[in-house]
């Protein structure tokens, strides 16, 4: 790596030699030739020097320079102008706007294209939608943002990851998006270690068009992050500061003290004769803490001259959390810095850091909503924690110690060449790498029987997980009359290892934080784990964009990728990609004086996922030891852990696309519309294979069992416009979606069904088969109740079943109810994801509120299934049945039975409407900032998750499909939070 | 510039430097792969030690839980009412193909039998010493007995497995093709190969013995009602003075007494968690509250001491442990929780008291994985040979065997427990069926014992046993509904 650090020093040495004085000080104002209005931040270079300037609030700027230099005056969105120095005073620069400078760019995979060549479908989200959030990570913006795109919110815990999801489920395993950041790729997990604050821009790559060139690791779709980069220019330094404070977005609905012993005397009737003897915790209530601190500090400074550009970025985020002992913590440091060696000849560096620190959150949700509320939390002295069926959560919490740091850090170095006028050689060392370390400690304690720990313990585990990507490419681009060719081909190698290593002890010597070592254990009970592991990938990529006249456009792209995950024989996948484009609004026939842009877009390819694990190898392992011998010694052993197949292959997923761009009057109404189509097939998922087999209970087998396919349209359809003073803009986007499995069980036989959803009860409630969207909930339909014994004799019913039970339908007309007569009772896919969005502007204030939601997915409430013990319900059972005629709704009182069996009555609708935020903005005045001689000020103060519509009693609706084949199952999850946020920016 | 020369030079080696083949092949790390083991005699030694390791599992105790117990006569759900509800369907004979521990105990049944056809399979392949291979084998195949055992009498026909990647279509076997194809040959080759238990070295402690393949045999070939075979196979026992009573009934069951004389089959385990050696089945019975040792489950139903009381039987002591008893010095105060007393109109349906067949001393969880599950006892082997002597019409003969095993039960006290003197078959049948019940309450005997003798249904009728269903437990719902029927259940559920 030697050699990769001079350029480095290079840089340095060079960027020292910036230093120049001794000239005239030229000064002058810029404006905009068709308003007369002042321009902020025009770059001011002085040509064939390292002299920059910038213009201020004023429009005006001083600048070093000698007579006869040439000054050139560049600003986005308008043609650059240069004027040679004759005179030793400037007159007014005005600049004028340029259409065709105007053209978006957008970032895709290994590169960059116009909008209006895009074939693709890709939607892109700008630095200031990012950090419309009070969150940590960026992902969480981008809910509601993009049609296609599913993000779920699923926990309140500081730093949780949102579920990500593109176009439907994909796969039944990892439906996970990759991220590539600033080139480098990465999991989708790595864009919640950078700060929010230094991104310029993310793009979801839609089609496989966009996404081919990621080959293998593309099935989920692709999310490019661009970290902000330094433009030319003198130093612009950026300071933002928000503080937010949150609470529990509402409680759920459970039982009281009195409720409950009503509920359980009507099981048991007389076991509470006087209920208003008893005692009635909230125990929601002493968990959670209220108005909790979320702190957001961010810095930078960023500029640049004609051979370099820099940024620098230094973030704090500081989130307290509701629960006690939970947290979140991170300092992250950015630096982005590109030199230009020659004129042929760049190096840079792209390079984040982050440290954090986490408190991980204590388990104590469900324990609060099952805690019995007829318990108190103290003994008689009010500081001994009293035993508590269901558990003390307020115990549960002062036990809990547990605390995660992580250090790491994503980023490349890179050199580029420019050769033969068309061509650019690039190539990158690029880096991705996490160490963290986990500590978590318990005190000794007895609370009772089950809540207690004989000897206080402590485990602490170091990880880390580095990539190295070795990347080349050859990039050429030119225009030849008509005819536009853009085109790469490139090689890399990716290099992934991991190890951790742990230790635990018990019977620490004391039990302060200064003995939370393993030293301070008793020797005996220590214990210590160490493994690691290692995957790699060989792959050549290639694309060409190919445009005739900016009319017709076509695109093909290539990726051949090898996975050490694969056995040999199924080493390497082949993932081609074909699209076209056609700007019907270009073609000289095309007049239409509304329709300023019309573009059709197709694209068909294929994509693949290696998100599996190492699962084609049956581990054999040590430590399944036996003991033997009159002193009952350990005898090691050794042997299978678990199973693994060593046939696995890629899977792949092929997608097509249809789309239609559009924009109208001048561009006030833009839409994209499209239509897509994905067939994904031989997915890799692990499932139980039948329990004969002998790999033990819930170990997984991973095969190429499934084919899936999901279809559905998208629109993004936006208006913006201007009434005197007022501007305003509604933003429409939305998705449907249309999962079906088409195909489960190649080679495994007759099995052709996956049952998932386990409740930890014995009880399985999703299933994925043929015919039906992946994961959906099985179980028996709900018809009523079984309201006497002429009832029960007149119905068909399970064996066993009373008076006051759930009346099940009988699926298949045999007068019984049985096992076949479970069927699908719901799905957790939603049919409609949308999300809509409306700002207004009025002088220097502006508001927007943004919605998101979906339509037409079901969640199943795994919190009130049968349970190990008697443990406190939600507020739906105390309508008990209670006699002939009482209720046609709810079953008699029972602590288990045939009346909690997987059945439509713990389904509940999770379709769901929020409004993810509502933004009040003011921009300080210009004259006001003349004076504070600064560039641009804004305030604002926000509120997130104000409102949300939705049937769902639990906490929030958006509860994460983590494996698709388990369906949404609530199993009470950390709250999402509502968060009340004031903030500003000051630009200097 | 010289340094761009050098730039340029860095790149075009860059590129040039391809990976190699071998770049892509990655071995998992800290583990060996299928194939690959075992290979030397060391490993032989470890895969085998990987199959005892099993009958420490939690899943192999019927689940985690002693359903066994809980739905014969001797012992009831336990812990509090509010505790482990899911398993209380099983007290009831309600359970349901999907209840949790049924799936656990199967699937974790077939691991085993995974871990056992591996050395089977695997050690004919291996240069090494013959007759420590030979012994090796004959060990994994009176475990693989041993679990199928479980299997055949749990589930009754089941997917016959003897290789380490069955195939995936696999239905299920007869228990009689189990019975004749795997679990006899492997015991009748482990009675063959295996030492006696003197014949190990003291280290080797707790390897299963031609005495324990020979008991086991006895006890599956009572199921077959194969008594010839079950009256030689335990005389063979009994004559190779290997075993003997122990004197004092109450010496069997402590931790001084593992291993004793009477010891026939025990699973030795640590006073430590199960990754260091301990066993849970001691855990989960363990008493309730203080000390706190367990989870309190399968406690002794209260009629079964109110027989024992009717006798005098000396047994009831050493085998319950009965609220502020001190035992190895300490109180057993048990839980607030569970009620002291339960009635049930107005006469006493449950006490809080504790398997006392289980306790390992001390006051914590830990230790009370230390207990040694005493699987196969001499006292069986007695009992069995009575059994088999009186089916074959040998019943005076019979009698010397009760009796043995009654006057150890006696003890001192010469007033109770008279010596059996009837010549009457049934009455002698009817007669060792109690003394089993008596003598190996909470052992997990009991159901069993009902099932085969054919009183189940008298016995067990009025606590929910429904005949031609409960014999059996449900095959686990996943394996029905993973094979799309073709795995079929047991008649009722």
């Amino acid at each position: 790596m030697t050699n990769c650090l001079k350029p480095i020093l290079l840089i340095l040495l060079l960027f020292a030699s910036i230093v120049i004085s001794g000239q005239n000080v030229y000064s002058g104002k810029v404006l905009d030739t068709e308003t007369n209005e002042t321009l902020i931040g025009v770059n001011i270079l002085v040509k064939n020097s390292t002299q920059g300037s910038i213009s201020a609030v004023d429009g005006t700027y001083q600048i070093n320079a000698n007579q006869g230099d040439t000054l050139s005056f560049s600003y986005i969105g308008y043609q650059t102008i240069e004027l040679v120095l004759s005179a030793s005073v400037i007159n007014d620069i005005f600049l004028t706007t340029d259409a065709s400078l105007l053209e978006e760019v957008v970032v895709v995979g290994y590169g960059t294209i116009k909008k209006s060549d895009l074939t693709g479908a890709v939607a892109s989200v700008k630095s200031e939608d990012i950090l419309k959030v009070p969150a940590s990570n960026a992902m969480q913006a981008l809910q509601g943002k993009v049609s296609g795109l599913q993000i779920l919110s699923t926990s309140g815990d500081p730093g949780a990851a949102p579920v990500v999801r593109l176009r439907g489920i994909t796969t039944l395993n990892n439906n996970n998006p990759i991220a590539v950041i600033d080139g480098v790729i990465s999991d989708i997990g790595a864009v919640a270690r950078l700060n929010p604050n230094d991104i310029a821009s993310m793009e979801v790559l839609k089609d496989a068009s966009a996404i081919a060139i990621y080959g293998s690791r593309g099935a989920g779709g692709v999310i490019i992050v661009t970290t902000k980069k330094g433009t030319k220019g003198k130093p612009q330094v950026q300071v933002s500061v928000e503080t937010a404070v949150e609470s529990a977005n509402g409680k759920i609905d459970v039982m009281d003290g009195r409720e409950f012993a009503t509920y359980i005397n009507g099981v048991t009737p007389g076991t509470y004769n006087n209920l208003d003897l008893l005692s009635d915790t909230d125990w929601q209530d002493l968990i959670f803490e209220k108005n909790q601190p979320i702190t957001n500090a961010n810095f930078s400074v960023s500029g640049g001259s004609e051979t370099s550009d820099y940024y620098f970025g230094l973030g704090y985020f500081n989130q307290v959390g509701i629960l006690p002992k939970s947290g979140l913590e991170r300092y992250s440091a950015k630096i982005n810095s590109g030199y230009n060696l020659t004129d042929n000849i760049k190096i840079g560096i792209d390079l984040s850091l982050f440290l954090t620190d986490k408190d991980n959150a204590p388990g104590v949700i469900n324990t609060a909503l099952r805690a019995w509320p007829i318990d108190v939390p103290y003994q008689e002295d009010g500081e001994t924690y009293a035993e508590v069926n269901g558990g003390n959560p307020l115990a549960a919490i002062d036990f809990t110690n547990s605390n995660t740091r992580a250090f790491g850090g994503i980023g490349n170095l890179y050199a580029s060449i420019d050769f033969l006028n068309y061509f650019t050689f690039k190539s990158s060392v690029q880096l991705d790498m996490i160490e963290s370390k986990s500590k978590s400690f318990s005190p000794q304690y007895f609370v009772g029987p089950l809540q207690a720990n004989d000897l206080s313990d402590l485990s602490y585990s170091t990880s880390n997980n580095n990539t190295v990507i070795f990347e080349n490419t050859v990039a050429f681009n030119n225009e030849f009359g008509k005819h536009g060719f853009n085109a790469i081909v490139g090689y890399s190698t990716q290099d992934t290892r991991n190890e951790f290593l742990s230790g635990s002890t018990e019977g620490l010597l004391r039990e302060d934080e200064l003995f939370w070592y393993i030293n301070a254990g008793q020797a005996d009970f220590a214990n210590v784990s160490n493994s690691g592991g290692r995957n790699t990938l060989i792959s050549y990529l290639g694309r060409v964009n190919y445009s005739y006249d900016s009319r017709y456009l076509f695109t093909t792209s290539f990726r051949r990728d090898g996975s050490s995950r694969f056995g040999e024989n199924n080493r390497y996948g082949n993932f081609p990609s074909f699209a076209v484009g056609w700007n019907v609004s270009n073609e000289s026939f095309f007049s239409n004086e509304k329709i300023n842009r019309l573009k059709l877009r197709g694209s068909w390819g294929i994509v693949g996922n290696e998100k599996i694990g190492n699962g084609q190898f049956a581990l054999i392992v040590p430590g399944v030891n036996a003991v033997f011998g009159e002193n009952e010694a350990i005898n090691p052993g050794v042997t299978f852990q678990g199973g693994g197949n060593p046939n696995i292959k890629w899977e792949e997923t092929v997608q097509t696309n249809f789309g239609i761009d559009l924009g109208v009057w001048d561009d006030k109404l833009t839409a994209e519309l499209d239509y897509y189509i994905k067939n994904t097939n031989d997915i890799l998922v692990s499932l139980e294979p039948i329990g004969y087999t002998g790999i033990g209970s819930f170990q997984t087998i991973v095969f190429n069992a499934a084919n899936v396919t999901n279809s559905g349209f998208e629109w993004n359809v936006n208006y913006r416009d201007k009434i005197g003073q007022f501007t305003y803009g509604v933003g429409v986007l939305g998705t449907t979606i249309k999962n079906e499995v088409t195909n489960i069980g190649q080679g495994l036989g007759a099995d052709s069904l996956i049952v998932g959803g386990d409740l930890g009860n014995g009880q399985q409630v999703a299933r994925t088969a043929v015919g039906s969207p992946i994961g959906f909930f099985y179980g028996y339909e709900v018809i009523g109740v079984l309201q006497n014994q002429a009832d029960i004799e007149s119905s068909p019913t399970l064996f066993g079943q009373n008076p006051g039970d759930l009346k099940y339908r009988d699926v298949n007309n045999d007068g019984v109810i049985n096992a076949l007569d479970r069927t699908i009772i719901g799905k957790s896919i939603p049919d409609l994801i949308f999300g809509f969005n409306l700002n207004i502007g009025y002088q220097n204030f502006s508001i927007s509120a943004d919605f998101q939601g979906q339509l037409g997915n079901d969640i199943y409430n795994g919190k009130q299934v049968i349970r190990f013990t008697t443990l406190n319900y939600e507020d739906k059972f105390n309508d008990f049945w209670s006699g002939d005629g009482s209720t046609n709704d709810d079953p008699r009182p029972s602590l288990g039975g045939n009346n909690f069996l997987p059945s439509s009555y713990y389904i509940e609708d999770g379709s769901f409407l929020r409004l993810r935020t509502l933004t009040l903005n003011y921009s300080l005045d210009n004259r006001l900032l003349k004076r504070l001689k600064l560039a641009s000020t804004n305030i604002y103060l926000r509120a997130t998750n104000l409102f949300t519509a939705t049937k769902f009693t639990g906490y929030s609706p958006e509860i994460g499909i983590g494996n698709a084949t388990n369906g949404a199952i609530d199993r009470g999850v950390y709250p999402i939070t509502k968060a009340f946020s004031a903030g500003f920016n000051v630009n200097f | 510039m010289h340094s761009i020369n050098k730039l340029i030079l860095f790149f075009s080696l860059a590129f040039l430097m391809s990976c190699g083949a071998d770049f892509l092949n990655q071995a998992p790390r800290a583990a060996l792969t299928q194939g690959s083991f075992p290979a030397t005699p060391e490993d032989a030694v470890f895969a085998t030690n990987a199959a005892y390791n099993s009958l420490r599992a939690w899943q192999i105790n019927t689940g985690g839980f002693p359903l066994l117990d809980m739905m014969a006569d001797d012992a009831i759900k336990g812990s509090n009412p509010g505790d482990g509800t899911a398993i209380a369907v099983y007290d009831k004979f309600e359970h349901t193909p999907t209840e949790g521990s049924t799936e656990r105990w199967y699937k974790t049944l077939y691991e085993a039998i995974r871990r056992t056809n591996l050395v089977i399979n695997e050690l004919p392949n291996i240069d090494m010493e013959i007759l420590l291979r030979e012994r090796l084998i004959a060990e994994c195949r009176f475990l693989r007995a041993y679990y199928y055992s479980q299997l055949v009498r749990g589930f009754g026909d089941v997917p016959k497995v003897i290789e380490v990647d069955p195939p995936l279509d696999l239905n299920r076997a007869p228990a009689s093709e189990i019975l004749n194809e795997i679990i006899f040959p492997d015991l009748e080759a482990a009675i063959a190969i295996l030492p006696e238990r003197s014949e190990y070295g003291s280290d080797e402690l707790g390897r299963v013995t031609k005495g324990a393949a020979g008991a086991l045999l006895s006890r599956i070939k009572l199921f077959t009602s194969d008594f010839q075979r079950v009256e030689d196979l335990t005389k063979e026992i009994i004559e190779s003075s290997e075993y003997d009573l122990v004197d004092d009934f109450e010496e069997i069951f402590t931790a001084a007494g593992e291993h004793n004389i009477e010891s026939i089959f025990e699973i030795s385990a640590k006073p430590d968690w199960f990754v260091d050696g301990g066993n849970q089945y001691g855990n989960t019975q363990g008493v309730r509250g203080s000390p706190n040792k367990g989870w309190g489950f399968c406690r002794p139903a209260y009629p079964l001491l109110a027989e024992y009381l009717s006798n005098d039987d000396p047994r009831m002591e050493p085998s319950v442990l009965f609220l502020n008893e001190i035992i190895d010095g300490i109180n057993i105060a048990g839980e607030g929780a569970t009620p002291d007393t339960i009635f049930d109109n107005g006469s006493i349906a449950e006490i809080e008291c504790y398997n006392q067949k289980v306790w390992y001393p001390g006051t914590d969880s830990r230790t009370s994985f230390g207990h040694n599950k005493r699987v196969i006892r001499y006292a069986d082997v007695l009992l069995m040979h009575a059994e088999a002597l009186n089916e074959n019409g040998k019943t005076a003969e019979a009698l010397t065997y009760l009796n043995q095993v009654r006057a150890r039960a006696r003890g001192n006290n010469a007033n109770v427990l008279p010596a059996i003197t009837s010549t009457n078959q049934e009455v002698v049948r009817d007669a060792i069926l109690l003394e089993r019940k008596f003598e190996f309450a909470l052992e997990g005997l009991r159901f069993w014992d009902l099932v085969r003798t054919g009183n189940a249904e008298e016995v067990l009728g009025p606590l929910g046993f429904r005949a031609n269903k409960n014999e059996f437990f449900p095959i686990p719902q996943s394996e029905i509904d993973i094979s799309q029927g073709r795995i079929t259940q047991n008649p009722g559920y």
